[in-house]
């Protein structure tokens, strides 16, 4: 557990030496940091410039935001599974990727929001529209929940289909590259957008955490205890769609990283959401920090950060199954 | 008498099925020999650069179908310019780039289609109803020009295309050695895609062409033709100037103001240029050499002071297009 919570610390550190650029080299990297603390002279100032707008304009920004978008999707995907009570829950069940997609094709195609502000607010748009659909005479029920999200989650997927038939190959590309979830585009301009809508979701989930645990016993056990269930899973609901909206739309559609990444914590840790929802925003930041080391320095371009958790997460995840108990049920 | 109006129409075609009894032969790009027995009359034309060649050629009555880009965004209003059935919405697009409908093309009734070496599968289709296609995949100049030379060939109109292909040569080498007197170190210039600030072409590609014969370097030294590289490596290659595509949603200034470009030379100095039309400096067109001139003048601003653009532009729209070329804005 502790060594779990310190986790982050080295993975931090270690990807800010590293990336494609062989003039931000560990030792250029190291020179920069003795001229800052010792102001030693510097034999190439030229250079030390450039290092230090590499390191902090761009792989820092890219660091913070990955570990944010990974710890966000994580949490999230963690409390919706325990509210649903169902593990194959991820935050994308409500219809939020394929809102999300539309609305940035949308912004991609005709311009007329930012595509980051035009992503979150279909991301949120699509859930809303799941979750209206599912209430019937003032009740929520999961399966009509889950039912819904399928259902808005084709609408959208057809709607984005339509945008990009009309849309011309370099508007295409664009879409098609959002689509596959990436952080290339990361900067300070745009972890500023993100991380209070992310931060406030997580603290939402953490103050819950006590609650997921009793939420995940069902309804009637929730009640007995004293619990609001629907109040609650509103509550949840609500900071989970926030968190990962805003993952989503700076990050794009970072496939299954909300599904697997809390089990891979409940294999570690067990079941319990109160050591969990840290863990999983702890964890979940990590992992992807440490996918997207490999994403931007395997090869000479950039992969799409999403085709890198499924090459790397998925099999991680199978053996770990494989190794483990899946961890749903102890 | 079914039968006898089938066989009449089969012998009124321009296609023969033996190439070797044909009198016009052209190899597509895909290494596909396609024979005629007389100038196709009817053409569907998919690809809208290849349009502009058939404009050039001035062979644009042949065309009876267009890619529907042609009624999209910039370059509606240049072609309206060029055909008054483009003006009116009365020439047929069914399909683009992308998508096709393989009916309408069908009932269009055409000799020959005009489209993307990519699109196998509605290139099968097509062919298997007996339409002859002729597929096109440009990586060079030199493809360009073979492309035109096709053209021609197919239309009819080889001597105009010789001409063509003469005049575009020696424009820009005209221009490549007036670049020889000018004795200034060679500008890097990094070129930006319009689906991103970090999509860039490498030293394999058309654009490559286009930078090396302004008479700079490319800043991107990966060969791919397509890339998306990582802001670290634009910030390490430290480009003088920075061009873009032409995109209707951006403007060099949103470069300018994107976090963590600043100290980028480029940036610095203020020299990220757009390319201001997609028509005007289609890379797969003869056109390309007016993007050239472009290029030069905003690395060399000093070495390109007798260079007017504007002069350069009519002239040259008015050797490509002929006289309609005066309308084009």
């Amino acid at each position: 557990m502790v060594l779990l919570c310190l986790f982050p610390i080295p993975v931090l550190l270690v990807s800010c030496f590293i990336g494609p650029s062989e003039l931000a080299s560990s030792k250029s990297i190291f020179e920069y940091f003795r001229h800052l603390l010792f102001n030693t002279d510097a034999e190439n100032a030229t250079n030390l410039l450039t290092v230090q707008s590499i390191l902090i304009d761009v792989r820092l920004p890219r660091i913070i935001l990955a570990f944010l978008v990974g710890g966000a999707l994580s949490v999230s995907g963690s409390s919706l599974q325990a509210i649903f009570r169902n593990p194959l829950v991820s935050p994308y069940i409500l219809g939020l990727s394929s809102g999300a997609a539309f609305g940035a094709a949308l912004a991609l195609a005709w311009a007329f929001l930012p595509v980051q502000l035009s992503a979150f607010i279909f991301g949120l748009v699509a859930v809303a529209l799941s979750y209206v659909a599912a209430i019937k005479h003032k009740n929520l029920s999961i399966v009509s929940l889950i039912l819904s999200g399928v259902i808005v989650t084709g609408i959208f997927t057809a709607l984005l289909t339509v945008v990009q038939y009309l849309s011309d190959p370099f508007k295409l590309q664009s879409i098609v590259h959002w689509t596959m979830g990436n952080l290339h585009n990361a900067s300070w301009k745009l972890l500023n957008a993100s991380y209070i809508p992310i931060l406030l979701g997580v603290i939402v989930l953490y103050l819950m955490r006590w609650r997921l645990n009793v939420l995940a016993l069902g309804d009637e056990e929730a009640r007995t205890s004293g619990v609001n269930p629907v109040r609650e899973k509103i509550i949840v609901l609500i900071a989970a769609t926030l968190a990962s909206s805003a993952a989503v739309s700076v990050a794009g559609i970072i496939g299954l990283y909300g599904l697997i990444v809390p089990h891979m914590v409940r294999m570690m840790i067990g079941p319990d959401n109160r050591q969990g929802t840290i863990i999983n925003f702890l964890f979940g930041g990590t992992f992807l920090l440490i996918i997207d080391d490999f994403s931007r320095t395997i090869a000479g371009f950039e992969i799409p950060i999403g085709v890198i958790t499924m090459l790397i997460g998925a099999p991680f995840f199978l053996y770990l199954m494989k190794k483990t108990n899946i961890g749903w049920e102890n | 008498m079914l039968l006898i109006l089938v066989l009449s129409g089969c012998s009124n075609s321009t296609k023969t099925t033996d190439k070797s009894l044909s009198s016009i032969q052209v190899t597509d790009f895909r290494g596909k020999q396609i024979g005629f027995n007389r100038h196709p009359a009817r053409i569907v034309c998919l690809i809208e650069s290849a349009l502009s060649g058939f404009y050039m050629l001035h062979a644009e009555n042949n065309i009876v179908g267009v890619s529907s880009n042609i009624y999209e965004g910039d370059v509606f209003t240049q072609y309206a310019a060029l055909d008054g059935r483009i003006k009116n919405k009365t020439l047929p697009a069914p399909g683009n780039w992308d998508f096709i409908s393989i009916e309408n093309v069908v009932a269009l009734k055409p000799d020959l289609v005009v489209m993307w070496a990519s699109q196998t599968e509605s290139i099968e289709t097509i062919e298997a109803k007996g339409i002859p296609v002729y597929a096109v995949m440009l990586a060079s100049i030199a493809d360009l020009y073979k492309e035109i030379s096709d053209l021609g060939t197919i239309t009819g109109t080889e001597k105009r295309a010789d001409s063509l292909i003469q005049y575009t040569k020696t424009q820009v080498s005209a221009f490549s050695s007036s670049l020889k007197k000018t004795a200034v170190e060679k500008q890097k210039v990094y070129f930006m895609w319009s689906q991103g600030p970090l999509e860039t072409s490498g030293t394999k590609s058309t654009v490559n062409e286009l930078i090396e014969l302004a008479g700079a370097n490319n800043a991107c030294t990966s060969p791919d033709e397509h890339i998306v590289v990582n802001l670290e490596k634009v910030i390490e290659w430290n480009p003088d100037v920075i061009v873009m595509w032409y995109d209707a949603n951006k403007s060099p200034d949103d470069i300018m103001n994107l976090s963590g470009w600043n100290n980028i030379n480029a940036v610095k100095n203020k020299r990220v240029y757009e390319l201001p039309s997609a028509f005007m400096c289609d890379l797969w067109t003869l056109k390309f050499q007016y993007a050239v001139k472009l290029l030069h003048t905003w690395c060399y601003p000093s070495a390109s002071n007798d260079i007017n653009l504007d002069s350069e532009k009519s002239d040259m729209l008015k050797m490509l297009y002929g006289l309609k070329g005066k309308n084009i804005r």
